[in-house]
């Protein structure tokens, strides 16, 4: 499993190396067509970084020829990916980008009250009521604390405005 | 007048009951401050600025030295209970702190916290009060190329913090470099990977940055499996550090001290990087090298007496010269202004009353810092008593309003979610966090000091040899990459060797 991960870090390392050097770095970076020296442009930088990452990664696929297969490590995997971690894992993610998206519009404080419980939810929390709670209570107090202590404001949304 | 009479007349802040409980009340605010995710110290003290407009100028700068010296303690309490980080200065606390709390030490790595900052922040201000005209002018004859050189070496510490496999800490490393060349181009204010977001224009928010990687991964995992560690309440441990622990952990704080007196005098290196170069330099010479990163107390001294002993140290500039060592200390050169006063030479001479004044008080915030910081750890550290299963939710509404407070922008979470995305898959597949952390931070400096030194070169590799500065960090890279290489030879050859034996039985 260790040649398997170094493999795969290396594989990605390359790859991610690539791209950035045929699309990421031509397209993602703007540079003064007159500049006469190269280590001057904006360009030079990421490009010494794209090969370094090149080297890096077909290093990591050279030295895993000489990792041996531990059968534990693959043990260890099983247990830290339990079944429905998947799903679980997506459904952290929708929350993620939904309590991002939608922070202006219902929120801060409602969304971080749902995302509370949710997260409480999916971590099969072992005390639902005084997470619960503390799903309600967190976010206030929270609130309460950075608009109206240190001054900073958070989104109120449009649903129900706190004072 | 003689040094000791300066120093004397100084010592009457101590009839000044008004400027010394703002001394302990404003330690007493940065340590709350610091141990809340995302309300940095710097933030801290923005935020008592304005209260000190009223103040008398000794008592309204010590109020704000006080913030800043227990902001910087108070960040490493998260980052031992929680591995979220209070300020960016305790991310290297968090590679053996929380290791530490997950054994069930966390009360002895707080107490080693506490004491680590008090003698560190004490040596800081000796530094301060002993060095300031010497090391001012020290700091003064670095320029681009020596900063380049410095951070250069800085980088070596990677080596020291990737864990097994030291390919994977350099791909890290590489990736949080490219990470940090997000934004506008500093010379020529070109895009660079922001795709014309304005958003992305100032580069990535490095509090999102921090906290994504430590705090969000660690949540994710717990998604990925609950059973695995829910219900489990770590035990808090002995709180006491016993001196036994000091005494073999004071080489460590000494070393720790001395780097972040030295990198503080500096203006622009700041105190995170001082902590993972003592860290890693701790790690280097410990007969206990092999327990970094799993929980090793040395570790924890080493990264917070770095990060400390920056704290006096950064106003040696200030004070002497009157140039910010940093963010905070640009704020605090405002406080001055405000009171009608001008760090630099000139105050030596017309306001010396006021400066010896400070000395004191920040010796006496040394001490307000072990009594307050002490009482902080019996606070915070119940924290490490909450179930799991409410302290992860917990902890995800807490970075969010903390990453969100940094700059009252929405689009800080998303990063600081994303960066929490791609910090899961690193734990994944064994990519150690650190190297990419400091080279996220480092990054900017090195590449902003390799181009100014070019431009000041016409292109020219040159400068980068131009002084004895540059060649001392250029033989030092050189001896600590040839150390690297060989460990790595020898250890290869050593597992090679243990294979075949393995195989022969």
């Amino acid at each position: 499993m260790a040649r398997q991960k170094h493999v795969q870090v290396g594989a990605a390392a390359v790859l991610f190396a690539a791209f950035l050097y045929f699309v990421g770095i031509p397209y993602g970076i703007t540079a003064p067509t007159n500049i006469q020296n190269i280590v001057l442009s904006p360009l030079f930088w990421p490009t010494i970084l794209a090969a370094l990452l090149a080297v890096a990664g077909l290093a990591l696929l050279a030295a895993s020829r000489s990792l041996p297969v531990e059968a534990g490590e693959a043990a260890e995997d099983e247990e830290a990916w339990q079944p429905g971690a998947g799903m679980r894992l997506a459904a952290m993610a929708v929350l993620m980008a939904a309590f991002t998206l939608s922070a202006t519009t219902i929120g801060f404080v409602w969304g971080a009250m749902i995302a509370f419980a949710a997260t409480a939810l999916l971590v099969k929390t072992r005390h639902p009521v005084a997470a619960l709670v503390a799903a309600v209570l967190v976010p206030l107090v929270l609130y309460a604390f950075f608009a109206h202590v240190a001054g900073v404001a958070i989104p109120q949304g449009e649903l129900v405005r706190l004072p | 007048m003689s040094f000791l009479d300066n120093l004397a007349q100084g010592a009457a802040i101590f009839t000044n009951p008004e400027a010394l409980i703002a001394l302990v009340l404003g330690v007493a605010i940065g340590t709350v401050a610091g141990a809340i995710p995302g309300l940095s110290a710097t933030m801290a003290v923005a935020l008592t600025l304005p209260f000190t407009f009223s103040m008398e100028p000794m008592t309204g700068i010590l109020l704000l030295l006080g913030v800043y010296k227990g902001g910087i303690f108070g960040g490493s309490i998260p980052a031992i209970l929680i591995k979220t980080p209070g300020t960016p200065a305790s991310s290297a606390t968090v590679l053996d702190g929380y290791p530490m709390a997950e054994k069930g030490e966390a009360g002895r790595a707080l107490g080693m916290a506490l004491y680590a900052s008090c003698t560190a922040d004490f040596f800081s201000n000796l530094a301060l009060i002993l060095f300031a005209g010497w090391l001012a002018s020290f700091a003064l004859s670095f320029g681009p190329p020596e900063f380049f050189t410095l951070i250069l070496f800085s980088l070596t510490i990677i080596a020291g913090v990737s864990g097994e496999s030291l390919l994977k800490g350099i791909v890290s490393a590489i990736l949080g470099l490219l990470l940090a060349t997000v934004g506008l181009d500093l010379v020529y204010g070109t895009n660079r990977f922001n795709f014309g977001d304005p958003n992305l224009m100032g580069g990535l928010n490095f509090i999102a940055v921090l906290i994504g990687l430590f705090a969000i991964p660690e949540i994710l995992a717990m998604v990925a499996n609950p059973h695995g560690i829910d219900g489990k309440v770590r035990g808090l441990g002995s709180d006491r550090v016993h001196w036994s622990d000091y005494k073999r952990c004071f080489v460590s704080i000494l070393r720790g001290s001395a780097i972040g007196a030295f990198l503080g005098s500096i203006p622009g290196i700041g105190a995170a990087p001082s902590a993972f170069l003592s860290y890693s330099e701790a790690r280097r010479t410990s007969p206990n090298r092999e327990n970094f990163g799993k929980g090793e107390i040395e570790g924890v001294a080493a990264s917070e007496a770095g990060n400390n002993g920056v704290a006096g140290a950064t106003l040696i500039p200030l004070l002497a010269l009157g140039i910010p060592g940093d963010v905070i200390t640009a704020i605090i050169i405002g406080a001055f202004m405000i009171h009608g006063l001008q760090p630099g030479p000139m105050m030596f001479i017309l306001n010396v009353d006021i400066i010896y004044g400070l000395f004191v008080g920040l010796i006496l915030s040394s001490f307000a810092l072990f009594f307050i910081g002490g009482a902080a750890i019996k606070l915070f550290r119940y924290v490490a008593d909450i179930p799991r299963g409410i302290l992860f939710p917990l902890v995800l509404v807490l970075c969010a309003y903390g990453c969100y407070a940094v700059n009252n922008n929405i689009f800080d979470v998303g990063v600081m979610f994303a960066i929490g995305w791609l910090g899961y898959l690193m734990m994944c597949f064994g990519v150690p966090a650190a190297p990419f952390l400091i080279a996220f931070i480092l990054g900017p400096l090195l590449e902003d000091n390799f181009r100014q030194a070019m431009l000041m070169s016409g292109g020219s590799p040159d400068i980068l040899f131009r002084s004895p500065i540059t060649w001392t960090f250029w033989s030092l890279t050189a001896i600590t990459v040839a150390a690297i290489v060989l460990t790595g030879i020898r250890s290869a050859r050593g597992g090679a060797t243990a294979s075949g034996t393995n195989a022969g039985s």
